[in-house]
């Protein structure tokens, strides 16, 4: 327990059954001191995301990359197997790699010149005799992590062995991340060029805005009114968020856009809608209908537990969240793109996606207004003596906990989910008010009730389904 | 947009450009964003590349801005509106453009770099953005217009606040 910490005898987490409200203390978005516990409860411990394998694609290549506060060396060994080293020479703990990214076979301390292979063997410790000769050299190769696992070319790690097999800790998310992996029968590739910025806010704001779909219409009014002109009317309806377990999360959107070679809109212009009604020709043979529908047909918002969102809407962006301080995030984000496609739809991928989702879009940094916005307003209630002011509102569909019903995805079912597992974490479990609900299961993702798009893009190009063999 | 090749239509003077610049400049420090657009040729593309990896195109790399003409019409129109929530109120922005060289003629066509200091103002702090305009510009009996505006930035990446909300 971390009773020192924080307010004396203030709850972080507080859910009244009684009244159906859920509120979540300040302090959590801006004390030093519950930041260092996060490092050591939850960095510390858990699978982290690291980084994806095609980021490297050929023996040797290697990128630097802080994860958890630790700067790590992401590399592909000569023989083409990927590890994470921490980047820091054995020897006095120098930064071994002052570079950002590139290919090297040998990573040498500029320092006193060791030196160690690509798959962290000592390669050259200069003047080594005056080093004992019983093993000494064996013990100062390159310190690796814990763990390192991948699932669907994700690749994380963990700073500690006491971690459950990557895909436990996936459990119910792993499906989503096979389900872009599916969307394309050659499979998906990082593309070069990383969106790489800071926010002035806690990272949790960046996940509770990313499993927030109250917050779209208000927030993007200019986004939303770009996509009406084109011809796309944004709709909430028949939409949910769902907790998938272990703090991740997911959002399933059918009303927010098309997506590129799966589900046309007017913005992607007559020629995609030809190569969309291919493509989906194409993954119902491979995938079987009601399987290709799923993959297509809907927009996926995924957090997986605690660091990277996966946007899987008209494209699809890969972000990762990186705390540098309580109010100071740094945030990587990529474009993971199918590896064979053709360069028309190529040009339109990047560019929706850029638009949208990114420091510089027409949407992203309205975001980055919220989250920052709030660390800023926050600091109103910190310290005042009506301790009970010092909380942030997460009720929004409460209700629906206390029946079988989905949460909609405008409500903050997904965001209660998150700051329950966070708690729990950190060690400071929600604080119940009268009588919580008997446990129940987690209601489970179901298809939406759109129609399937195949139908949908062959009506629109004036051909009947029914010639398709499905 | 058709671009004649060969030789220049006429000649363009390194004073010209930086007239132009320096008068983009201002446009853009008032927010004056309908004046701005019209420096643009219809059909013109708005780029900033990622810190990480300046010099790929936007079909093999991720990027910051890769507007076509849509979306930069887009931009523009949403800068305007009240609702624009990351741009109001609108940051203040003092630019300083300098270094202008003109790498190249052809036809109708320039091609100039030049380097700028972008200073921006808001919610109590400031941010500096550096870097090398690469711009495209037709060339026209009345004047400059932009052909393709790309602005490249000389950081390690965007420091904490320093999001690309308003025009670089």
């Amino acid at each position: 327990m971390t009773e020192r910490r924080g307010p004396i005898g203030v709850p972080l987490v507080v859910q009244d059954w009684d009244k159906l409200t859920f509120r979540v203390h300040r302090s959590a978005y801006r004390d030093d001191a519950y930041f260092a516990d996060e490092r050591t409860q939850i960095w510390d411990r858990s699978w982290l995301y690291l980084g994806h394998e095609t980021e490297l694609p050929e023996p040797n290549d290697f990128v630097v990359r802080n994860l958890g506060g630790r700067p790590l060396i992401f590399c592909r060994d000569t023989e083409g197997e990927l590890h994470a080293f921490l980047n820091s020479c054995p020897h006095r703990g120098t930064v071994l790699c002052r570079e950002s990214r590139g290919s090297s076979k040998l990573f040498q301390c500029f320092y006193h010149a060791w030196t160690f292979r690509n798959n962290g063997d000592v390669a050259a410790i200069p003047d080594q005799v005056a080093y004992p000769e019983n093993g000494f050299r064996d013990t100062m190769g390159l310190r690796s992590v814990a763990r390192l696992e991948t699932f669907e070319g994700f690749v994380f790690v963990s700073f500690t062995d006491d971690v459950p097999p990557l895909r436990e800790h996936l459990g119910a998310a792993a499906d989503y991340l096979t389900m872009i992996r599916e969307q394309h029968v050659d499979g998906m590739t990082v593309l070069p060029g990383t969106q790489l910025y800071g926010v002035k806010g806690n990272w949790k704001l960046g996940v509770e805005n990313a499993m927030d779909g109250y917050h779209f219409s208000p927030t993007h009014n200019t986004f939303v009114g770009y996509l009406r002109e084109t011809g796309f009317a944004v709709d909430d309806d028949d939409q949910y968020a769902y907790n998938l377990g272990n703090g991740h999360s997911l959002l399933i959107l059918t009303g927010h856009g098309g997506r590129i070679s799966m589900l046309w809109e007017p913005r992607f212009g007559e020629a995609e809608r030809e190569r969309t009604a291919e493509h989906r020709r194409e993954m119902e043979q491979r995938l079987g209908s009601e399987r290709a529908h799923l993959v297509a047909d809907e927009s996926h918002i995924l957090f997986v537990f605690p660091n990277l969102l996966l946007f899987d809407l008209e494209g699809l962006s890969i972000r990762q969240l990186e705390p540098v301080a309580p109010g100071h995030t740094d945030v990587r984000a990529w474009q993971l793109v199918p590896r064979v496609e053709d360069p028309d739809v190529r040009d339109l991928r990047m560019r929706t996606m850029v638009s949208f989702v990114g420091p510089g879009g027409l949407a992203t940094p309205d975001d980055i207004e919220a989250y920052e916005a709030v660390q800023r307003g926050i600091e109103a209630t910190a310290g005042d003596v009506r301790t009970e002011l010092d909380y942030s509102d997460m009720s929004r569909g409460m209700a629906s906990e206390l029946t079988d019903d989905r949460g909609r995805s405008t409500d903050e079912g997904a965001m209660r989910g998150f700051w329950r597992h966070w708690a729990r974490a950190v060690g400071q479990d929600p604080v119940d008010i009268g009588t919580p609900p008997p446990p129940r299961a987690e209601p489970v993702p179901q298809p939406s009730k759109r129609p399937h798009g195949l139908d949908e893009i062959l009506a629109g190009l004036g051909v009947q389904a029914q010639e398709v063999s499905r | 947009m058709t671009v004649t090749q060969g030789a220049p239509t006429r000649v363009v003077t390194r004073s010209e450009v930086e007239d132009f610049l320096y008068a983009e400049a201002d446009l853009l420090d008032a927010q004056r964003y309908d004046d701005w657009l019209s420096l643009f040729v219809e059909g013109a593309r708005f780029e900033v590349p990622t810190t990480d990896n300046p010099h790929l195109p936007a079909a093999v790399s991720g990027y910051f801005v890769c507007d076509d003409w849509n979306l930069l019409k887009a931009r523009v129109k949403r800068l305007k509106s009240r609702k624009a929530h990351a741009e109001n109120p609108a940051s203040l922005t003092h630019r300083m453009v300098s270094n202008v060289r003109l790498a190249g003629q052809q036809g109708d066509e320039l091609r100039l770099t030049a380097n700028f200091i972008v200073h921006r103002s808001r919610d109590g702090g400031m941010n500096a953005y550096v870097g090398r305009h690469e711009h495209r510009l037709h060339v026209t009996e009345g004047g400059l217009r932009f052909l393709l505006r790309r602005s490249v930035l000389a950081h390690e990446h965007l420091t904490a606040g320093a999001r690309l909300s308003f025009i670089l």
